[in-house]
């Protein structure tokens, strides 16, 4: 690719030129002249960040397959590179072209973190598209947004056309195929909201009760359908995967082949949004996920492979399949790495012989420190299934362990708290049982993350911590895994207010958002360039009363901002869920017995997975 | 067992990925194309290759070599047909032959390098090219700082020494300048410090980012 003087020398001035010129092994070429619709792949990070996801691996493939559809890459330019854009007058481009975004048909961004909204609006601009979709015309392409967030959608309502809900395989190249078909943006809104999973929030209008909750949902069309069901691929063996990947020329956090061995969990923990979005758990088949990993190995040249899924070990062929893949990566010279396993005495059995001398650490997310609080959240590890995994990952040789927790989950206490720094304690303890008095070089992390309440989960209607009682319980925390031996990290106490208004706001919060975008805000995951300053005056300018959105317990008749997405789990299992943890109770994994989420009107629970019947109540 | 050495050239955007990144790419280019390369022994194992010399980011090079080792004799012609479709855009395979039986590396034994270096003009300059010769060779010493090779500080240098052969063309709004350096492991000289150099005693406007480098050729010694 040739490209202008002008982009040359801002090249020779930047950090990492190669995020910004294309043209790795297996991106594609085609003649933008020759397809009807162009596409852009947005994602509101850094290309390190962006190249690292495997949805735009998959979504990049599928569009492209398309003879009719040319899905370029754009990401969100480093801050040395924005400087000079701006400079320059240089509008974004994509990656495989050089074209300005402007250009394009479709603009889709995925939204993977709460804290990369303003990248979004900030990419809208460089790319001299008009944030609001209202102040935009037939002219400008169409703004879409998919992934995990765009299951409360509303905080970003006023600057994108279309959010698409759920599984993006089939869908997307549905909505580009629309836009070929009709002829005025309009034309398109409507036709594609007759498919399941597209929102398209201009055609409701919202009301607000006079406590700032919202009264109603008012279609402006009545043609919307009343509640959006989220897209579900019902067949994931079936379902396209690439096999082609593209292979970034510089370092980037994940740079290895992957494969999707299954979708969905079982497990319902209550806090966890992917639980629920992604239910019900379809499978792919082992002999598939052994044929695409040896075709990506074969094209890309990786010599790393990794699974994804939301809990390895949970596969219902796991383990033959696990052999069958070590034996392959063994012959070919690749490394495995099979992330969150159960540690059972056969995870051990691979773990030590795929890592071989190099052990890294072991990791439990035991999320509580007691058992009461682990049946609250509903998260099925107990005390000793730690301490006896700890002590054969011991023997073994492995010399870190890796814990993870939240702080503020619904209904925690200090005795809650002080069991962490005992889990953490006990292992110090497992450890010089096990090797003696000098223990070795043994450690122990312990990783504290703050509760963010999710919507579309039970603890949808939960009050998160105010700061103060964060920092309260951080402190406290400190004190407690003072022990030597054991690092404690939390996370930031800012940010995670922050992640938590855009999670369960309403449209108004998109207002402090553009206001955010105009007092410069942007990267706001990365803790070097997050601005609390500028977000506390953003706050207070805009008005937005974070009590409002974050510390208050929402009433089950509260009609919530993200309810006009239907995510086919009812809303009756949250509020059964919710209750079951007011009483510690637990409900088990879905596999042993249906727990009545109601996805099973919509799709077939456990597809593709060799398991005995699971009986429907 | 074999050793063989490819020649390739690397032209347009792909000059902005670094030496480390063409190494991975050529290694993962061998593995894709099912080409195995022998290994260094050791906890640690890499693939047995190397450049003939590094390529700075940014430039361009159109004699560039890449010395490796082959578990199987594959073939010279053979391995570069292999490759060649193999390639992202903007590396062509020009050449692939065996190497000679030598107990020096090909980085071992480049010792000078000739590069081609496009200077804009913002204006035009009343010189002819053998003024622009005189102006700058007559100098007695070509002064300017390097960072040494131990201490990592800056020192000054006499560069004129590792100057082997220049020539300037000016050519519409630029002057293009052939540059025959030392490059090697005992006498090292980066085009870098000649484009400073240059554009201060021309007294030239030209920022640095608007200069592009190519490296045409490397020359070893017997
Ligand atoms: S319908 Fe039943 S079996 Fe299916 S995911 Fe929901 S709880 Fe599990």
């Amino acid at each position: 690719m040739r490209i202008d003087k002008e982009l040359d020398n801002m090249l020779k001035k930047v950090e990492k030129p190669a995020r910004y010129i294309g043209g790795e092994v297996n991106s594609i070429k085609k003649d933008p002249e020759k397809v009807s619709v162009r596409m852009g792949f947005a994602f509101p990070d850094t290309y390190e960040i962006g190249m690292s996801y495997m949805g735009l691996q998959i979504l990049y493939n599928i569009l492209n397959k398309n003879d009719d559809i040319y899905c370029e890459r754009v990401f969100a330019p480093a801050m040395d590179m924005e400087e000079l854009m701006r400079e320059c007058g240089r509008e974004l481009f994509t990656l495989e072209t050089f074209t300005p975004v402007k250009e394009l048909d479709i603009l889709g961004f995925t939204l993977q973190y709460e804290l990369s909204y303003t990248n979004v609006l900030n990419m809208l601009q460089l790319g001299n598209i008009p944030l609001k979709s209202c102040d935009r015309g037939e002219e400008h392409p169409v703004i879409i947004a998919g992934g995990p967030c765009a299951y409360n959608p509303e905080p970003l309502a006023d600057f994108i056309d279309v959010f698409l809900i759920g599984d993006g395989e089939e869908l997307l190249e549905q909505v580009c195929i629309a836009k070929k078909d009709t002829s005025s943006k309009e034309e398109f809104l409507k036709k594609i909201s007759a498919y399941n999973g597209v929102y398209v929030p201009s055609f409701y209008d919202v009301e607000y009760n006079e406590d700032g909750t919202v009264k109603a949902y008012n279609k402006v069309w009545d043609g919307a359908p009343d509640r959006v069901k989220r897209a579900v691929i019902s067949d994931l063996d079936k379902a396209e995967f690439p096999v082609n990947n593209i292979v970034p020329f510089i370092d980037t956090v994940h740079d290895r082949s992957v494969v999707e061995t299954f979708r969905g969990c079982t497990r319902g923990c209550r806090f966890c949004q992917a639980g629920m979005i992604y239910r019900p758990v379809r499978e792919r088949k082992k002999e598939t996920v052994r044929r695409l990993a040896e075709e990506q190995i074969k094209n890309t040249g990786h010599d790393e492979l990794s699974l994804l899924s939301l809990s390895t070990s949970d596969h219902s062929c796991f383990e033959p399949m696990a052999l069958d893949l070590m034996k392959m990566c063994k012959e070919q010279n690749v490394a495995l790495s099979l992330p969150s396993l159960r540690l059972d005495s056969f995870s051990f059995k691979v773990l030590d012989e795929i890592q071989g001398y190099r052990k890294s650490g072991l990791t439990f997310a035991p999320e509580a420190g007691s058992q009461r609080l682990r049946d609250i959240i509903n998260k099925n590890i107990t005390e000793e299934d730690i301490y006896g995994a700890v002590e054969q990952a011991i023997g073994l040789g492995w010399e870190t362990i890796k814990l993870y927790f939240m702080a503020g989950l619904p209904g925690e206490t200090y005795e809650d708290l002080d069991g962490i720094g005992k889990i953490a304690k006990n292992i110090i303890d497992i450890n010089f049982r096990v090797r003696g008095r000098k223990g070795g070089r043994f450690r122990v992390t312990a990783s504290v993350s703050n509760f963010v309440p999710k919507a579309h989960t039970p603890f949808q209607w939960a009050a998160q911590d105010t700061p103060e009682q964060f920092i309260d319980k951080h402190n406290y925390l400190t004190k407690q895994l003072h022990i030597k031996g054991v690092t404690f990290n939390y996370h930031e106490t800012k940010t995670s207010v922050l992640e938590a208004v855009f999670a369960r706001g309403d449209r108004r919060v998109g207002k402090a958002l553009e206001k955010a975008h105009q007092l410069g805000c942007k990267f706001d995951g990365w803790t070097e360039h997050y601005n609390d300053e500028l977000w506390q005056q953003v706050f207070a300018e805009t008005n937005t009363d974070i009590a409002f959105y974050n510390y208050r317990e929402r009433s089950y008749d509260e009609i919530l901002p993200w309810d006009i997405i239907d995510p086919l789990v009812t809303r009756e299992f949250l509020m059964r869920e919710n209750e079951k943890a007011k009483a510690a109770q637990t409900t088990a994994d879905c596999r042993q017995g249906c727990a009545g989420c109601g996805i099973n009107k919509h799709t077939e629970c456990f597809k593709g997975a060799e398991l005995p019947e699971v009986k429907h109540g | 067992m074999a050793k063989y050495i490819l020649t390739f050239s690397k032209t347009g955007t792909i000059c902005y990925t670094s030496h480390l990144d063409m190494m991975k790419m050529f290694k993962r280019v061998f593995k894709r194309a099912g080409i195995k390369q022998s290994y260094s022994q050791g906890f640690n194992p890499h693939p047995k290759m190397t450049f003939a010399q590094p390529l700075s980011l940014g430039y361009w090079g159109l004699g560039e070599l890449l010395e490796f080792e082959t578990e199987e004799d594959y073939g010279a012609d053979n391995i570069k047909n292999i490759l060649a479709p193999l390639m992202p855009e903007g590396i062509v395979i020009t050449d692939c032959k065996e190497a000679e039986p030598s107990k020096k590396t090909l980085a071992a034994k480049t010792e000078a390098a000739e590069y081609i270096i496009a200077v804009p003009l913002h204006e035009k300059i009343d010189m002819t090219s053998s003024d622009i010769y005189d102006k700058y060779m007559g100098q007695e010493k070509i002064l300017t700082y390097k960072k040494q090779k131990k201490k990592k500080e800056l020192a000054e240098v006499d560069i004129k020494p590792m100057i082997r052969d220049l020539s300037f063309v000016v050519e519409e709004e630029t002057l293009f300048v052939t540059a025959y350096l030392d490059s090697g492991s005992t006498s090292n000289l980066s085009p870098e410090l000649v484009i400073t150099t240059l554009i201060e005693c021309l007294g030239l406007d030209t920022e640095r980012s608007e200069v592009q480098v190519m490296r045409r050729k490397m020359v070893f010694a017997e």
